[in-house]
């Protein structure tokens, strides 16, 4: 078959059941079904959208029974970092006083605490007050 | 709803499709009466079963007149109306595979299978026909829109989303493959 035979061939394809076709009625059933179909659809949307409300709510409320059950370390990390920040605001004397108690507490544990080259805190200067306190952190 | 269009057969498509997007039906159904059987021809020649071509042409316009406003005069109206109707033809086909009452070849692309239209279709219709089930969807739709259809390669490409070069391209593997399935 050559290709202008193709072609003609092409041309009368369907003819037959277009023909057929009662395009009157198909306009009037087309008009019926675009007036029956819109209120479907927002149905449907009104569906999706509860539908992701629900999911939602599961979603978060699944993550809270998590939250509570197992608290994230993420909050024990918090905690580390603002101690460290708390350290730089404090003068020598409250350091002085802070390595006081953690000196109490260790002595009253009977461990020794991890002094730099030095049996006497007060003899620390700030800095080295700060790395010992942070060496205590863990 | 907006007051009806003055139609003749010369109001352009364009002029219909306004008035239908400010709610006149009337637009629509004449939209519908002109392009209706250009629309049913492709379909069959997709591989539509005579059985639902109605149903397919209307689900072609529904759709299309529900998405109109997608619709940017970047092709004519009817190549556009066809290239939703090749992909209501194909959701056609994949919900009668899912069913699995009688299989997609046969379904949806066998048009030899009706006795009336085997009767009625000339032995060079048959032979395209079977062709044409053979051939790639893409490959199919350029070939009917533009042997059947008549219509530019530039047309198609807009319709098609793609090149003037492409669609050509594409026209004539179809046209090679078919000479060469239809022997």
């Amino acid at each position: 078959m050559n290709e202008d035979a193709m072609i003609d061939a092409a041309k009368r394809l369907g003819a037959g059941p277009a023909a057929r076709l009662d395009v009157d009625a198909t306009a009037r059933r087309v008009l019926e079904r675009l007036r029956e179909q819109p209120a479907r659809r927002s149905t449907w949307i009104r569906v999706q959208w509860l539908r992701i409300a629900a999911a939602l709510v599961v979603v978060m409320g699944g993550a809270y029974a998590v939250h509570q059950v197992w608290p994230t370390r993420e909050n024990a990390g918090h905690a580390a970092h603002f101690v460290a920040d708390d350290l730089n605001g404090l003068s020598t004397n409250e350091l002085q006083d802070v390595l006081d108690r953690f000196d109490e507490m260790i002595s009253g544990s009977g461990t020794a605490a991890p002094v730099e080259g030095s049996g006497d805190l007060r003899e620390l200067d700030p800095q080295q007050l700060k790395r010992v306190l942070r060496s205590l952190e863990g | 709803m907006a007051q009806p269009l003055p139609r003749t057969e010369t109001t352009p498509d364009a002029a219909l499709i306004a008035a239908w997007q400010t709610g006149d039906e009337q637009a629509a159904a004449e939209l519908v009466r002109r392009h209706a059987r250009a629309l049913a021809r492709f379909l069959t020649g997709a591989g539509a079963p005579e059985s639902e071509l109605d149903d397919l042409v209307q689900e072609t316009f529904i759709r299309a007149f529900r998405s109109v406003d997608r619709f940017r005069g970047q092709c004519q109206f009817r190549t556009w109306l066809m290239t939703i109707g090749g992909n209501v033809l194909k959701d056609f086909g994949r919900r009668m595979k899912r069913r699995a009452v009688i299989p997609l070849d046969e379904m949806v692309r066998d048009v030899t299978g009706d006795p009336h239209e085997l009767a009625e279709a000339s032995e060079t219709e048959a032979r395209l026909a079977a062709g044409l089930k053979a051939l790639p969807r893409l490959q199919r739709e350029v070939f009917l829109l533009r042997a059947q259809q008549g219509l530019e390669y530039e047309d198609i490409a807009a319709a098609l989303a793609t090149t003037p070069g492409a669609a050509r391209v594409h026209y004539h593997h179809a046209v090679r493959r078919l000479k060469e399935i239809v022997k």
